[in-house]
């Protein structure tokens, strides 16, 4: 018997990483796997559905709650079930956020008018000055910055929630919400937070497709930039808000 | 004025985002070394390996407790 029988039955490398890439790569033909253009794709539907119900919402404000309540079920089921149900949930989880964007842009132009596009724009303006930045590779993420991104936004969180149990009790964490220096500088701070996020997300996209990850997960990559992009958007709102009623 | 300059702002950013997104990220971007680890594997370390074979060649001895003594 050979002394290298080991090597004969299974390969030059035992490395079960390998044998599990070499093994996606047969499960998984071309079409079955994700792809940059399937993401983009996805994520266009996505802001088109928003764009859809944030029209329902700016025309009958009374949709922005229930449209809010709906939507952060959605994320949440799309978050902590399988990411191959993205497909079926991120779509209503658009229109279902739109619908919330829309009513709260419509009180935010009741009291400043033409904040609601200074937003969009804005918004937008970031996510493709930071695509850009990503690509040619001018803002690098590593795990030091996912860790330090995901603690911030974790304590953000936080702060909002214990805000949030606060206010039933008539109290409350008032520079979070004021238009004084420390209000706007947080404010400026959580705005900062949530346009790295979106760094992270497309590099999530960028290795997916890398990777060669199952079509399902152009939905998922999709479904994550939009959930920054609304968190972006409102953040962004309540900056515009504080600035104009100084 | 304001509609129109950030109405352009929001369709310029879109335009970007549909055609640079497309685009893969620039080598300075992909060959990094320090990269995010998304599916939780040493992918440095799997690329350094993939090129040296960490077989040794060459003729291989048995050892045998035996032939010490």
């Amino acid at each position: 018997m050979s002394k290298h029988s080991a090597l004969n039955t299974f390969g030059r490398s035992g490395n079960p990483a390998f044998t599990r890439n070499f093994e996606n790569n047969e499960v998984f033909s071309q079409s079955e796997r994700m792809t940059l253009d399937g993401a983009v794709n996805k994520t266009a539907i996505l802001l088109a559905l928003c764009f859809a119900g944030a029209f329902a919402g700016w025309n009958v404000p009374a949709l922005a709650m229930p449209g809010l309540i709906i939507g952060t079920i959605l994320a949440f089921v799309t978050i902590f079930r399988s990411p191959a149900k993205a497909g079926s949930t991120a779509p209503f989880y658009a229109a279902f956020e739109g619908m919330a964007l829309g009513g709260i842009t419509v009180f935010a132009e009741m009291q400043y008018p033409g904040i609601g596009i200074q937003a969009i724009g804005l918004t937008f303006g970031i996510l493709a000055s930071l695509l850009f930045c990503y690509k040619s590779g001018i803002i690098k993420p590593t795990e030091n910055f996912r860790l330090m991104l995901f603690s911030a936004t974790m304590g953000i969180m936080l702060l909002y929630l214990v805000s949030f149990i606060m206010s039933f009790f008539g109290a409350g964490i008032g520079f979070i919400h004021s238009n004084g220096l420390f209000g706007i500088g947080f404010s400026l701070f959580v705005v900062g937070i949530a346009a790295l996020n979106l760094v992270l997300d497309f590099d999530f996209i960028e290795e997916g497709a890398e990777q060669g990850l199952p079509k399902y997960m152009e939905w998922y990559g999709a479904f994550s930039l939009m959930v920054t992009l609304v968190w972006l958007y409102i953040e962004i709102l309540r900056l515009l808000m504080k600035l104009r009623s100084r | 004025m304001n509609t129109i300059l950030f109405g352009i702002l929001t369709i310029v950013s879109l335009f970007i985002f549909m055609n640079l997104g497309k685009i893969k990220a620039s080598k300075k971007q992909m060959d990094r070394e320090d990269r995010i680890n998304w599916g939780g594997r040493r992918r440095s370390n799997l690329k350094k390996n993939r090129g040296s074979s960490t077989i040794i060649e060459g003729k291989a001895e048995e050892v045998d407790d035996e032939t010490k003594k």
